[in-house]
């Protein structure tokens, strides 16, 4: 606040300071004056219309500044309760992702191994009667599609109902597998539904924030700043429980490192602490939770023919007490690299009954080859201590893509799931066969092919054609080596939708240029549940088309059109209309149109005009059938607190490949960085990816900053520069790359390893080694 | 003789004055964006009183005077409003925070790049890299269409009522901004005020437009129904 006294002679100075610069500026204009100069000009002023940021999770609300038929700027948005008029680097320059010079604005059909101009017509024609043809020969479960948490939910909603409703193959899949897979299982596994109870506003409550495996200041910044002004405003503590020291860890009260996968042994310490401290809420874990302890030693899913099935056991609580005692903070010590005081400080912060703890969580837990397990181990800590479904109180599961939640969660883009229920559910079949006004005989009972099974069965030939839309997984997929080939393999057929050329595309037989974000109406769902509309600002490039229109246009000519009987301007709001039928209720209502066109999203369950912000607490929720807590999810309206114990990762560091390998990203760029390298001011901060080293290794390797340097796994090998105490500094036996560059595609090194019950991929743990060229 | 010598004296002394008035605050008013559909404006707190040593700034200019204008406003910004980049080295193990505000925090003269250092409008956001990233390559990864589209125009507005009533808001203004970065010293001087050390911007100065679309217009029901 203003505080400085002005004193006599101060005033008359800068009164004095002031009149002389009104007298030059009198005498001589020119100097205030000057020309500057002009970029650019123009005469029309600016539109703003609001957009959901198209990149991450986090779901910023944006106001897109429109003039003359482009977008020429952005700002946050000040109504949207996510961002509070702020965003991220990405979303203030996400339009300027639009621009790329080389944007795919025609159709390309690949002849004799050339891209081959073509119209739409005919490129739609193309893929309608390859798809048929391939259904013909080779059966339904030969054809598949693969999308992404990107798809808009009008996109996901009509694939899911032509393939599953119309073509009659559950191959349909997103991206979301490889990264909100885990999260979804744990939910189902401790809660019997899906997505958090709690919602952002949480931030403004809690007292304490552990982040778990999360660099939130580079990953999800905006939430990051959130928790940053309440401690200035609060005093609250962030904790960064992590695997490397990154710009988290330096901004947080205290950085806590754990060795890869111990995080599974920290969490029941934790719990231990917990127990054994008496800092157990008895009451809520009476009447609100039960025991449950499933399969253990459950397999990583490295070989084509794994399967598994849990197998939950009721146990009560002295069986888990028992089970714990492998756990005291001393012995975990020991394999964990954290130090028992240091579990035991956690474990007091979660213990306190005055402090409101929220849990932040993103992919470091979620690409976990046990991550439905560490996703329970979470939960478990706040059901002991019941500190959840109340404000400031909540594990809290991040996203990465803009519609994880409301796209491919919701809607259920994956094989096992219907946009309400499971495809096994007789009972499922028969509501969603309803809605989509389908015979019920069309949807097939079992699931086919989750995202690694089904690049597998394109590898093996089992799977012939594949449509691939919003996603980049020449770029994404683990043990990517074998992936490609399979894809370039003959015989195969593969339809690429994107807006730009990418490592993907370059496997395409047809590429389809795609209408992005702004150039189509559409609705994305964030992390905290909350769906947010936007309407259609600016007219795609060339011939380029929305996803969804494409689906619809090759949904024409199988001979399915009296299903998706949509208009052609309007299709989106009418696909969304139809679909929140499947979620009527006061359980997952979802807010209409109109409001979410007024709103800048809303947060379901919407119930008699108003959001829910905490599930599960008859305070909040209306869906409650009893007072206090009731997790309506299970049947019995029990939370469930599961026995996980550790168990060692697919692969570990041993004397041939010493190091631990760990991938993300970095906040400049997003996903395979398809569009954020096409945005000059990202591109130019982080031009190329890099691998980062401990710096006393790099010292002892004899490597220094920006030195080329070869990492090598047992299924690829590639050369990047080094990177010594910059952006992030793992500890000794660890190296970090991010995966956004094509140039350098790291994944070509990970392990295709999975968390058997989310088959969720770890792109976190393998093992290589490092040698300077 | 004398008294009309006088006379005269203090009517050129007025004549000056309204001259000098009418200039000063002509240059305040100098357009650098309109934004008529702008519902959105954060409370005042956000955009006032966040500087409380912006006094200084005046002593700063006298010493090393190199003025931003324009054309350095858009060299290191996408469009009008954008964050800029970070043109120096910055050290990337740190989200920012301190490190950052020890120069921008004031903002003035830094021997270490020997430039000026401009005032950060958000001295209370610490996780400057959020938005605020380097530039450590000249190359493009594909070429753009992107262009620079300003909002800027050179004609006269009228965003005065009268000819010495403070000029209205006429740009938007967002979360982020603070008057006195912009219109101090540091800032670009086409739009430097003449009064800084004021801060209280908007006790004189009140943005253009309403939130018409937030609520009905009020009308007033007649005394007497007819």
């Amino acid at each position: 606040m203003f505080t400085q006294n002005l004193n006599r002679r101060v005033f008359v100075k800068k009164m004095a300071t002031s009149a002389a610069v009104v007298s030059a500026v009198s005498l001589f204009p020119g100097i205030v004056f000057a020309e500057e100069q002009q970029v650019n000009l123009t005469e029309d002023n600016l539109n703003w219309k609001k957009a959901p940021c198209r990149f991450c999770g986090v779901g910023c609300g944006l106001l897109i500044g429109i003039s003359n038929g482009k977008a020429v700027a952005v700002k946050g948005d000040p109504r949207s309760s996510v961002n509070k008029g702020l965003a991220c680097v990405k979303g203030y320059h996400s339009v300027m992702a639009l621009y790329g010079k080389d944007r795919l604005k025609k159709p390309l059909v690949k002849k004799n191994g050339v891209f081959v101009e073509t119209s739409m017509k005919e490129a739609l024609d193309l893929v309608a009667s390859k798809m048929s043809e391939t259904i013909k020969n080779h059966g339904k479960d030969a054809v598949s599609i693969y999308g992404s948490g990107q798809w808009a939910i009008p996109d996901g909603y009509i694939a899911s109902k032509l393939f599953k409703g119309c073509i009659g193959t559950n191959n349909i899949e997103a991206n979301a597998r490889l990264c909100m897979a885990s999260a979804v299982t744990g939910f189902m596994t401790s809660f019997g539904m899906d997505e958090p109870m709690g919602c952002y506003e949480d931030i403004d409550y809690a007292n304490v924030f552990v982040l778990w495996g999360n660099n939130m200041a580079e990953m999800h910044p905006v939430l990051f700043s959130r928790m940053l002004d309440q401690r200035q405003k609060r005093g609250i503590k962030i904790i960064d429980f992590a695997t490397r020291t990154t710009r988290t860890s330096n901004a947080a009260d205290k950085s806590i490192l754990f060795k890869p996968q111990t995080d599974l042994a920290v969490a029941n310490a934790i719990c231990y602490e917990i127990i054994k401290n008496n800092w157990v809420n008895k009451n809520f874990v009476e009447t609100n939770c039960k025991f449950q302890k499933g399969k253990t030693n459950i397999g990583h899913g490295l070989t084509d023919d794994f399967k598994f099935k849990d197998e939950p056991e009721q146990i009560d609580f002295d069986a888990f007490k028992v089970f714990l005692e492998d756990y005291i903070p001393e012995k975990v010590e020991k394999y964990s690299g954290v130090a028992a005081r240091d579990i035991k400080y956690m474990a007091a912060l979660y213990g306190d009954p005055n402090k409101k703890v929220v849990s932040f969580w993103c992919m470091g837990p979620n690409q976990h080859t046990r991550g439905t397990w560490m996703n329970n181990l979470i939960y478990n800590i706040h059901l002991l201590t019941g500190k959840i479904s109340s404000p400031g109180n909540s594990p809290f599961s991040l996203t990465g893509q803009p519609s994880a939640c409301g796209t491919a969660r919701e809607v259920g883009t994956f094989t096992h799931k219907l946009p309400k229920g499971l495809v096994a559910n007789e009972k499922d079949r028969a509501f969603a066969a309803k809605i989509w006004g389908v015979p019920v005989e069309n949807i097939p009972d079992k699931p086919t092919h989750h995202t690694m099974s089904m690049f597998r069965a394109l590898d093996r030939g089992e799977i012939k054609f594949m449509w691939i839309q919003v996603t980049n997984p020449m770029v994404t997929i683990p043990n990517l080596n074998r992936y490609r080939k399979g894809a370039e393999k003959e015989g195969r057929f593969i339809v690429v939708s994107d807006v730009y050329p990418t490592p993907t595309t370059d496997v395409a037989d047809v590429i389809l240029p795609s209408a992005m974000w702004i150039e189509k109406t559409g609705l994305f769902g964030n992390s905290e549940r909350r769906t947010q509309f936007w309407e259609q600002m600016l007219t795609p490039p060339g011939e380029a088309m929305d996803d969804g229109k494409q689906l619809l246009e090759v949904a024409e000519r199988l001979g399915y059109g009296k299903y998706f009987q949509y208009s052609k301007e309007n299709y989106a709001e009418e696909v969304y209309n139809e679909y929140t039928q499947f979620h009527a209720g006061k359980k997952h209502g979802m807010a209409p149109l109109e409001v979410l066109k007024k709103e800048a999203g809303m947060i379901w369950p919407f119930v008699d005009g108003k959001p829910t912000k905490w599930r599960f607490n008859s305070k909040y929720d209306p869906a409650c059938e009893k007072e206090g807590f009731h997790f309506y999810g299970n049947e019995d309206g029990k939370a469930v607190i599961w026995q996980r114990p550790y168990e060692a990762p697919a692969e570990s560091p041993d004397s041939e490949y010493p190091f631990w390998l760990n991938t993300g990203r970095v906040v400049e760029h997003w996903h395979t960085g398809s569009m954020t390298r096409r945005i000059s001011v990202l591109h130019k901060a982080v031009p190329n990816s890099y691998v980062e080293l401990n710096p006393e290794e790099a010292k002892e390797l004899g490597i220094k900053n920006r030195d080329r340097v070869r990492i090598t796994s047992r299924r690829g090998t590639i050369v990047m520069l080094a990177s010594v105490n910059e952006r992030g500094v793992p500890p000794r036996g660890q190296v970090f790359v991010p995966f956004f560059d094509e140039h350098f595609l790291i994944n070509e090194l990970t392990l295709d390893s999975y968390c058997p019950i989310s088959n969720e991929p770890d792109y976190k743990k393998c093992a290589v080694k490092i040698e300077k060229v | 003789m004398k008294r009309l010598k006088i006379i005269s004296f203090v009517v050129f002394l007025m004549i000056a004055a309204v001259i000098i008035i009418g200039r000063s605050i002509k240059a305040t008013y100098e357009k650098t964006s309109i934004d008529e559909n702008d519902k959105s404006l954060n409370s005042e707190h956000d955009s006032i009183l966040l500087h409380v040593n912006i006094l200084d700034v005046n002593n700063i200019i006298d010493k090393n005077a190199r003025f931003k204008n324009t054309a350095k406003y858009f060299s290191n910004r996408a469009y009008e409003g954008a964050p800029p980049t970070v043109p120096h080295e910055v050290e990337g193990t740190q989200i920012g925070g301190k490190a950052c505000l020890k120069c921008h925090e004031t903002g003035g003269y830094v021997d270490k790049f020997k430039a000026n250092a401009p005032i950060v409008p958000h001295p209370n956001f610490e996780n400057c890299i959020q938005c605020h990233v380097p530039v450590n390559t000249k190359n493009e990864f594909k070429d753009s269409n992107w262009e620079l589209v300003t909002n800027k125009s050179s004609s006269e507005i009228t965003n005065q009522a009268l000819l010495t009533s403070p000029p209205v808001i006429p740009h938007t203004i967002t979360k982020t901004d603070d008057c006195l970065s912009c219109h101090s010293g540091l800032g670009i001087k086409k739009v430097r005020v003449t009064h800084p050390e004021r801060t209280n911007c908007r006790q004189c100065h009140v943005p253009k437009y309403t939130q018409k679309d937030e609520q009905d217009e009020f009308i007033r029901k007649p005394l007497v129904n007819n």
